[in-house]
């Protein structure tokens, strides 16, 4: 990783920068909202079965020690991802899973993990009065680095 | 799939706050599927997006909008075989989007 950021450093130019954004390794809310009603499904707990992402903050602390990059900015972003079902959210989590699980192992705990929360979201959607969206929250680090 | 992602806009607001693109020629590490590279790329003066998963790389360059057609190029290649036959000094931003692991 840190030699990646080396490599990285080596491509920018003298003037110009290295953005980077990860997710915050913690648990995401998803919840189910209509009429000005919010009901929770549960958390998606992305730190038992995803990619260490406390690995890129350790990584970026070591390289601006080093003195190869400055660390100009560091702020936290918040997001929403809204579906229309929770089959479409279930296809979308699994896809996350295929892309970010540490491992084997840790893909095929996640998929049941993710198989509950889409059927308690199915089952809380059927018993909505009126058209219920889905929705999935998320917080992003997101830095900017200057090469020194 | 009709799903939607960050219709507020908030980590677009977010990028734009640390990074003025225009003019710049970016380098977009883990482009996955492009989905974030449609953000900020028609303000970049060029982009380079590279992601290791050819299928990922395959639904970049099939949803590639119109207005981006020629600002963007997509490589199917690991970030160390890119650097390795990378000149110097080639990039004024670096963006790693989720990749950084």
């Amino acid at each position: 990783m840190v030699h990646a950021l080396e490599e990285i450093h080596r491509l920018l130019k003298p003037t110009g920068a290295l953005i980077d954004i990860h997710p915050v390794a913690e648990s995401s809310p998803i919840e189910i909202h209509q009429c000005g009603r919010i009901d929770l499904v549960g958390y998606l707990s992305i730190r038992q079965w995803c990619i260490d992402f406390q690995q890129a903050d350790n990584a970026l602390t070591e390289i601006a020690q080093r003195g190869l990059f400055a660390v100009e900015h560091q702020g936290v972003s918040n997001s929403l991802t809204y579906y229309a079902s929770a089959a479409e959210m279930l296809t979308s989590l699994q896809e996350s899973i295929d892309k970010f699980a540490r491992d084997a192992q840790s893909a095929g705990e996640a998929a049941p993990h993710a198989e509950a929360l889409a059927a308690r979201a199915e089952e809380l959607m059927r018993a909505a009065v009126s058209e219920a969206e889905l929705i999935v929250h998320e917080r992003t680090h997101i830095s900017r680095l200057r090469p020194t | 799939m009709s799903f939607r992602i960050d219709p507020e806009n908030n980590e677009t607001r977010a990028l734009f706050a640390v990074a003025n693109f225009g003019g710049q020629h970016v380098l977009e590490i883990g482009c996955g599927d492009g989905r974030f590279t449609w953000r900020y790329a028609e303000k970049a003066e060029r982009v380079t997006a590279i992601e290791p998963s050819a299928k990922q790389i395959a639904l970049a360059r099939e949803h590639l909008p119109n207005q981006l057609q020629g600002r963007i190029e997509f490589h199917n290649i690991a970030f160390e075989d890119f650097a390795s036959a990378s000149a110097p000094s080639a990039f004024d931003i670096v963006i790693l989007s989720w990749s950084l692991c």
